[in-house]
C-alpha cells in the first residue's frame, strides 16, 4: 500500500499572525514539503492544479520536475489534473517528458476541477465538463497508446497523423487515477478503462465516499478488470497531529475555525465527527485511518492533507515527521494483516513495464504455436 | 401514501405550524397518508451548515429524504419582506435538482394582514414550478384576522382536496413512480460505451 501527501496550494494568512506567504515561499514550501515527504519514507507526492488566486500550482509538471531532480524514489502525481480544461495532446506530452526526467516515477489524477470560470478562461463550456472529461481522456489514452493518431471529435481541433512526443517511457503510459466527489459518471469511467478511483475523501461523511466506491468497484468488475476487491483505489485524509491530542485540538483550532473551505461553519468536534479529518495524537489518526478499510475495502493509495488553512512550513515539516515515523510504519504493518493475496498494489511504471512485457510475450509465444500449427497442417 | 408537511414558521407555537397542521388534516381526511412534519426551525443551524460544509447533517440529511420521498408535500412559510422567509428558500436550494419533478405540492403561506397573500402566486408558485412540482391550484394564505373569520375552512378543504387527488392519481397509475426521473444516481448508471458514443462525430 501507498502512503503519501497531497497538496492544494493555497496561498493562505497564518490567522495566528496574520502574514500571508508571498507566492514564491509558497511554492518553495511545497517543494520543500514534498522532499520532506521522500525523507521521512512516504511514497507519493501529489500537488493540486488551480488558475485562480490564491493558489500557485497552476503548472504541475515544472514543478514535479523540479522535484524529481531532487528525489530518488518519490512518487510524483497530481490531486487532481484538470482533464476538461487542458489540452489532451498539452497532458500528454508533458506527462510522457515528466515519465523520462523522473524514470518512470510518474502518475496522475484526472479531475474536472471546481472552479466554474476557468471553463471560459480555458474556452470550454462548464455545461460539458463530464463530456469533455470523457472526451479529452479517451484521447490521451491513444495520445500515449498509438504512435500515429487520427482523430475526430467533438470539442478538439482534429488530428491528422499527429504524433505525441516524447513517447511515454518504455512504451508504457503514466497509470492514470480518477478523481471525482460526487459524481458517478467518473466513478463509471474508471472502472471502464480499469483504472484507479480516489476520493477525496475530506469534505463529505464516511458514508457517501463509501457509496462512490462501491460503484466504481462494482462497475470495475462488471468490465472485466478483475474482482471488485481488486480495484485501484485511492483515499484523501486529513490530519493535524501533536503527540498530546489536546494540544493538537488547541492548536489547529484557530487555522480550522477560519480556514478557507470549511471555516466559519461546523465546529471543530462536529466536522471531525462527521468527516474524516483527525486533529489528535498520532494514535488517533492511526486508529481513524485503519477505519477507512471498513468502508473503503484493502485499497492501495493514501494520501493526506497537511499543508493547508495558513499552517506555516515548519508546523507541516513537524507534521510530516509524526506522520513518516510513528504513523505511516504502523499503517503499513496493520493494513497488510488480512489483506487477501489477490488483492494487487497500486501499478508503478515497473509493474506496468514487467505486465506490458509479459503480455508481449504471451502474444509471441501464441504466435508461435499458430505458425506451427500452420506448418502441421501444411 | 406518504405525506410530508414542511413547515418554516419560526415561533413556537406558530400560525405557520397551526396551518400546515391544518392541511395534513384536511388531506388525512379525503386520502389515507402517513403525515411527516419537518420544523425548519430545528433545522436552522444544520442548513446554514450544510452550505458552508457541502454535506448535510444527520437530521437535515433524513429531511431531505423525507421530502424527496414522499408523496406529496404540503409547504408552509411565514411571510418575510414581501416573500417566502430565507429559511424557507435556503431548505429547498438544498434539494437535489429534479428530486421534486412531478411531486404534488400544496403551497401555504401565513403573514401579519391579507396584503401580502399574492406570495402565493408570485413567490412560492414559481420557485416550485422551477422545481418541476406539481404545485394544486389552490394555494392557501391566512392573515391573522382569517383565523376569526369565516373563509379559511373552505380554502383548506379545496386545496387539501386537490392534493389528495393528485396523490392518489398518481400513486393509483402503476409504474408512475418509475417514470419520475431517477433522483438516484447510482443505481441508474449510463454505460461508459453510451456515453463515448454519444460524443462520436457522425456523418
Amino acid at each position: 500500500m501507498q502512503f503519501g501527501i497531497f497538496s492544494v496550494g493555497d496561498v493562505t494568512p497564518d490567522p495566528t499572525t496574520g502574514r500571508t506567504p508571498t507566492e514564491r515561499e509558497r511554492i518553495k514550501a511545497m517543494v520543500a514539503i514534498a522532499l520532506k515527504a521522500e525523507e521521512v519514507g512516504l511514497d507519493v507526492f501529489a500537488t493540486g492544479e488551480h488558475h485562480n488566486p490564491p493558489f500557485v500550482p497552476s503548472s504541475p509538471t515544472t514543478m514535479l520536475g523540479y522535484i524529481a531532480a531532487q528525489t530518488e524514489k518519490l512518487v510524483l502525481s497530481t490531486s487532481t489534473t484538470l482533464i476538461t480544461t487542458n489540452d489532451p495532446v498539452k497532458i500528454a506530452e508533458d506527462f510522457a517528458m515528466l515519465q523520462h526526467l523522473a524514470d518512470g516515477r510518474v502518475d496522475l489524477m484526472m479531475g474536472r476541477g471546481n472552479t466554474g470560470p476557468v471553463y471560459p478562461w480555458f474556452g470550454q463550456d462548464i455545461r460539458e465538463g463530464i463530456n469533455l472529461a470523457i472526451e479529452n481522456y479517451a484521447l490521451l489514452r491513444r495520445l500515449w497508446r498509438e504512435d500515429v493518431v487520427n482523430w475526430e471529435g467533438k470539442f478538439r481541433t482534429p488530428l491528422q497523423g499527429f504524433t505525441s512526443t516524447p513517447r511515454p517511457l518504455d512504451g508504457v503510459a503514466p497509470f492514470v487515477w480518477h478523481g471525482s466527489i460526487r459524481s458517478p459518471e467518473i466513478a463509471e469511467q474508471a472502472a471502464y478503462y480499469g483504472d484507479g478511483f480516489f476520493h477525496n475523501n475530506i469534505f463529505w461523511p464516511a458514508d457517501h465516499t463509501k457509496r462512490m466506491i462501491e460503484l466504481y468497484r462494482s462497475r470495475y468488475a462488471h468490465y472485466g478488470h478483475g474482482t471488485a476487491e481488486q480495484a485501484i483505489v485511492g483515499l484523501g485524509g486529513q490530519v493535524f497531529m501533536r503527540k498530546n491530542s489536546q494540544d493538537a485540538v488547541r492548536e489547529f483550532r484557530p487555522y480550522f475555525d477560519v480556514a478557507p473551505v470549511y471555516g466559519h461553519g461546523p465546529s471543530l468536534e462536529d466536522f471531525t465527527d462527521q468527516t474524516p479529518l483527525t486533529v489528535g495524537s498520532p494514535e488517533q489518526v492511526i486508529e481513524k485511518t485503519l477505519k477507512f478499510r471498513e468502508y473503503a475495502g484493502d485499497y492501495q493509495r493514501q494520501l493526506f492533507l497537511l499543508d493547508h488553512a495558513g499552517l506555516p512550513l515548519k508546523t507541516v515539516l513537524e507534521q510530516l515527521d509524526l506522520l513518516g515515523e510513528e504513523v505511516v510504519p504502523v499503517l503499513r504493518k496493520e493494513f497488510a494483516v488480512n489483506r487477501p493475496a489477490d488483492v494487487p498494489e497500486a501499478p508503478t511504471h515497473a509493474s506496468l513495464l514487467a505486465a506490458a512485457q509479459n503480455e508481449a510475450a504471451q502474444n509471441e509465444a501464441a504466435k508461435n504455436e499458430a505458425a506451427k500449427n500452420e506448418e502441421v497442417v501444411a | 401514501m406518504k405525506l410530508v408537511v414542511v413547515s418554516a414558521g419560526l415561533s413556537v407555537p406558530s400560525s405557520t405550524r397551526l396551518l400546515a397542521d391544518r392541511l395534513a388534516a384536511a388531506v388525512g381526511r379525503t386520502a389515507e397518508v402517513d403525515v411527516q412534519v419537518v420544523e425548519l426551525r430545528e433545522l436552522a443551524v444544520d442548513i446554514a451548515h450544510h452550505f458552508t460544509n457541502g454535506f448535510p447533517g444527520q437530521a437535515l440529511s433524513a429531511a431531505l429524504d423525507a421530502v424527496t420521498g414522499a408523496d406529496g408535500l404540503v409547504v408552509v412559510t411565514p411571510v418575510f419582506s414581501a416573500s417566502y422567509s430565507g429559511l424557507f428558500k435556503s431548505f429547498f436550494d438544498l434539494v437535489e435538482p429534479e428530486a421534486l419533478a412531478g411531486k404534488p405540492v400544496l403551497i401555504g403561506a401565513t403573514g401579519g394582514t391579507a396584503r401580502h397573500s399574492l406570495v402565493l402566486d408570485h413567490a412560492l408558485r414559481p420557485l416550485f414550478s422551477y422545481l418541476k412540482a406539481v404545485v394544486v391550484p389552490t394555494g392557501v394564505y391566512a392573515a391573522s384576522e382569517d383565523w376569526g373569520a369565516e373563509g379559511l375552512d373552505a380554502r383548506i378543504e379545496r386545496a387539501a382536496g386537490e392534493l389528495a387527488a393528485l396523490m392518489s392519481g398518481l400513486s393509483a397509475v402503476p409504474g408512475a413512480a418509475g417514470r419520475r426521473p431517477s433522483a438516484d444516481t447510482f443505481e441508474d448508471v449510463v454505460p461508459f460505451e453510451e456515453r463515448l458514443a454519444a460524443l462520436r462525430p457522425t456523418g
